[in-house]
């Protein structure tokens, strides 16, 4: 299917590749389907772009590049809605932010991650119950190291 | 917008398996406990409010600001 964005253009996106966040990223409950959108080069971000708003897409990026010690705690309960989970599916993005005027200045959303269900293809923003900043500045952490994706989770039965 | 006057330890039961309970009452600061199943996601209003916010900034980054992201991930593969 033939997806329509703001900011690339018309994207061929083949229906498999759809990830399903049924509740929404926080503060935009219309858009529930997104396209994670690679760039062409070798860059550790990506576009998490909605399928029902064109104009909406975000910046995401695996934690792990740039905070190594980032882990976050989720009880099994609260990704219920993710279907059945492998420990080994789940996958972690955070949201950055980039003002146009300083890219230098990018920040991330340690507070409220994205895990995604690389098994059934479902996502949720998640709100950490840590006290971690919603805007920690990206490149002022500790130069990073490439390291594999999902490392920074661990699963519990029950944390509340 | 549905008001209830309760003391401590008294509470209020929301849908079938929600409780909020007033624990404690102190200088104009009220302590609750609530009692809800894990799937309920039960957060301070600030906090998803700060969320709310990050996102809605987040989600004015241009594509055309990527352009110095590659700059900079060039910068750091030099520093490696």
């Amino acid at each position: 299917m033939i997806i329509h964005s703001t900011r690339f253009g018309d994207i061929d996106c083949p229906e498999e590749k759809i990830v399903k966040i049924p509740s929404g990223i926080i503060g935009f409950p219309l858009s529930t389907r997104y396209l994670v959108l690679d760039h062409d080069r070798d860059v550790p971000f990506k576009w998490l772009q909605s399928l029902d708003q064109e104009e909406l897409a975000f910046v995401i990026v695996d934690p792990v590049w740039f905070k190594p010690d980032y882990r976050v705690t989720i009880a099994l309960d609260e990704i219920m809605e993710l279907g059945r989970v492998d420990e080994r599916d789940l996958v972690l993005f955070v949201i950055l932010t980039i003002p146009s005027d300083d890219p230098s200045r990018m920040t991330a959303n340690l507070r409220g991650p994205v895990i995604v269900n690389a098994g059934t293809r479902m996502a949720k923003q998640l709100i950490l119950r840590d006290e971690f900043p919603t805007r920690a500045p990206v490149l002022h952490e500790a130069p990073m190291l490439p390291a594999a994706a999902g490392h920074s989770i661990s699963l519990v039965e029950c944390h509340r | 917008m549905l008001v209830l006057t309760r003391k401590i330890t008294e509470g209020i039961t929301i849908g079938p398996n929600i409780r909020v309970i007033v624990l404690e009452i102190k200088g104009g600061q009220v302590r609750l406990g609530i009692e809800a199943p894990h799937a309920v996601p039960v957060h301070r209003d600030e906090i998803y409010a700060r969320i709310l916010e990050e996102n809605q900034q987040a989600s004015r980054t241009d594509a055309v600001t990527l352009p110095p992201f590659m700059q900079l991930q060039d910068l750091v593969k030099k520093k490696a």
